[in-house]
């Protein structure tokens, strides 16, 4: 019967019910759409970065990640990494790439670039790379071709069809020139690497740089995300005692994350003034509750309903209603997070070039993670408890004589 | 034995400021099936005795007994439970749980003695038959006239088998047929079952179906005083 007077009680006033459940349902649903945007753009970011730029793990010659020169390269050998990514539990499969600094020029300008050589068809595994031809085609393994990203296309007024030379240095001083056809022009998520990529085939840049047969890393692609820690350790005892270095995308790229960090804390500060502005409107309901009810409290007091059960029933009652709120709060959280993640806002003027500077795309996806749903109900679902100790509190202290004269 | 009783009760109010002296030494004894009405103008003290017969409010000085036991000195929690078993209360406002149903209502106070289902059931049949309400168990107060909510009311003090009720004006807010039929009720309840009654009233028609009067002025019993009543059934 406390369950039944506590679930009619909260119907009683449906108007104020409601109100609070809206108030619920808001704080669940900014709070879940808020971190939700955060998560897919920080995923996202992250993905660009592994995908085009380090992959989820790299393995390098020890002396790389400090001087990253291509004398630093190490030799490839296909039979012995084959047989790693066999025998190594949750590799999908491996990339492997040479990259180095060269002059990149057209018919009147000239750019630094960066010099990708890849193997077509595990790149494009990798981050479906022939997807984001805009122009021409893609070149074949060892074909003497490049691919040029569409900015750095821009900034030297070339395109498809035109003709690039690249010059530079290759392994221990080597000089090095070629002259390449311009197959396609690419468009990168990336817009540092939008601005300065050429990809040539792994042979034609190993031969361009003076380095045949070696590489400067092995990209390494696990089956899920989740398992880079594993794989890295696993590895890691495979090539100990040897000059090979495992790094995951965190060792590389520090930066990232300091910055998905920075973000992250602005985030942060904006959901605890979200929390209290919300904790403050729920708090005025329930107050509101309190007050009108303390004549109500004052007699079932009087006629021997013990304080703890009466504050529980009214505990029960605000229970019920954080309950209905968070979950309502789901339903259509839910409901948004999945409409946003097939249909991302997508950022446009300054604020696109802003997010650009900063190295993510400006496009915010959602991501659809039950632990977002997990932290951010369990967050308002405590903040509304902690308010509704309030009433439990007030009746706890009602003077019973004051309460029913009210 | 008295049922209920007090010892030179008094009752300062602001002590250390204004001194408001509710009630000034005041004793009296009530008996088992005594139907008693305390009467007076607005501020001499009535509803602070009733008060103090409840447990609901402490005095400055004196005691107040209840079938043999001190409340004055219990613990409040103990209060609750004591009231909850031996003091049935009518309300001017009536203050039924407006959620409930007549019948939830009168059952809420046996649920709260954690009596068994069956007997809840029976018991709150048997009390709304006898005031009058057995086709209306069903009804909220919002859907009953103010005479059906305090008869509800009374049903629902008498679920605990208190040792008595005390009635805090009845019949204030009630009309006048709604009045007497109210009174043909508690004074039906009173002869027949034994039930110790006590009001605080200003209404006439309760005064004179009591057969006890105590007068009260400015906190004290100007006159306590038993009369003849003449039983009539009204409405």
């Amino acid at each position: 019967m406390y369950l039944k007077l506590a679930w009619r009680n909260i119907w009683r006033n449906k108007r104020r019910t409601l109100i609070t459940v809206s108030s619920i349902l808001f704080a669940v649903v900014c709070a879940l759409f808020i971190e939700s945007i955060e998560r897919g753009s920080h995923d996202l970011t992250v993905e660009n970065m592994t995908r085009f730029h380090t992959g989820y793990l790299q393995v390098q010659d020890f002396r790389f990640q400090d001087e990253p020169s291509l004398d630093n390269a190490f030799y490839y050998d296909p039979d012995l990494f084959d047989s790693i990514e066999q025998n190594t539990e949750g590799i999908e499969f491996t990339v492997p790439r040479i990259d180095g600094f060269m002059l990149a020029a057209g018919e009147e300008l000239t750019r630094p670039a960066m010099v990708l050589g890849i193997i077509p068809e595990r790149e494009d595994r990798l981050n479906s790379l022939e997807g984001r031809l805009i122009e021409g085609r893609f070149f074949n393994d060892g074909e003497n071709s490049a691919v040029v990203s569409r900015g750095l296309a821009n900034r030297l007024n070339v395109a498809a069809g035109d003709t690039l030379v690249l010059l530079g240095q290759g392994r221990f001083g080597m000089s090095a020139a070629g002259k390449y056809f311009i197959s396609g022009i690419v468009q990168l998520p990336l817009r540092e690497m939008d601005n300065q990529t050429v990809y040539l085939s792994l042979s034609e840049a190993q031969w361009l740089l003076s380095a045949e047969g070696y590489i400067t890393s092995l990209l390494i692609t696990p089956e899920t995300a989740g398992q880079v820690s594993v794989i890295a350790e696993t590895l890691r005892n495979t090539f100990e005692g040897t000059e090979y270095r495992v790094l995951t995308w965190r060792d590389m790229m520090p930066e990232l994350i300091e910055a998905l960090e920075f973000d992250k804390a602005g985030t942060r500060m904006f959901m605890a003034i979200l929390y209290v502005v919300i904790g403050f409107g729920i708090f005025g309901t329930i107050l509101t509750m309190t007050l009108e009810r303390l004549r109500e409290f004052g007699i079932l007091l009087s006629v021997g309903m013990k304080r703890i059960k009466l504050a529980t029933v009214v505990f029960i009652e605000t229970l019920l209603i954080s309950i209905l709120g968070v979950l309502s709060g789901f339903g259509l959280g839910l409901l948004l997070i999945v409409y946003f993640h097939i249909n991302p806002i997508t950022i446009g003027g300054d604020g696109a070039e802003y997010m650009q500077d900063m190295g993510f795309d400006p496009i915010l996806p959602t991501a659809i993670a039950p632990d977002i749903f997990f932290y951010q109900g369990s967050v308002v679902f405590l903040i509304t408890l902690v308010i509704s100790l309030y009433p439990s509190f007030k009746i706890l202290r009602l003077n019973i004589l004051e309460a029913a004269k009210k | 034995m008295a049922i209920v009783q007090t010892k030179n009760l008094s009752k300062v109010y602001n002590p250390d400021t204004v001194p408001v002296h509710a009630l000034r030494d005041v004793s009296i004894s009530i008996e088992k099936g005594e139907f008693t009405s305390i009467v007076g103008p607005s501020g001499s003290g009535k509803t602070t005795l009733l008060n103090m017969l409840g447990g609901l409010d402490k005095p400055s000085s004196g005691s107040v007994w209840v079938n043999g036991k001190e409340i004055t000195s219990m613990k409040e929690s103990d209060l609750i439970d004591f009231r909850l078993y031996n003091i049935g209360f009518v309300f001017q406002h009536y203050n039924l749980i407006p959620v409930f149903t007549a019948h939830e209502n009168v059952s809420f106070i046996m649920l709260l003695q954690n009596r068994s289902k069956k007997e809840i059931k029976e018991r709150a049949d048997e009390l709304l038959e006898e005031v009058g309400l057995g086709d209306r168990k069903n009804a909220r107060p919002v859907e009953m006239s103010g005479g059906q909510q305090q008869r509800v009311a009374v049903a629902r003090a008498l679920a605990s088998e208190p040792k008595f009720i005390l009635a805090d004006e009845p019949t204030a807010n009630l009309d006048s047929t709604s009045a007497m039929n109210l009174l043909d009720i508690m004074s039906r309840m009173n002869r027949e079952q034994n039930v110790t009654f006590v009001f605080s009233t200003h209404d006439q028609r309760v005064i004179d179906r009591a057969r006890r009067v105590i007068t009260m002025v400015d906190g004290a019993i100007h006159k306590d005083e038993y009369q003849n009543v003449e039983e009539t059934k009204t409405g």
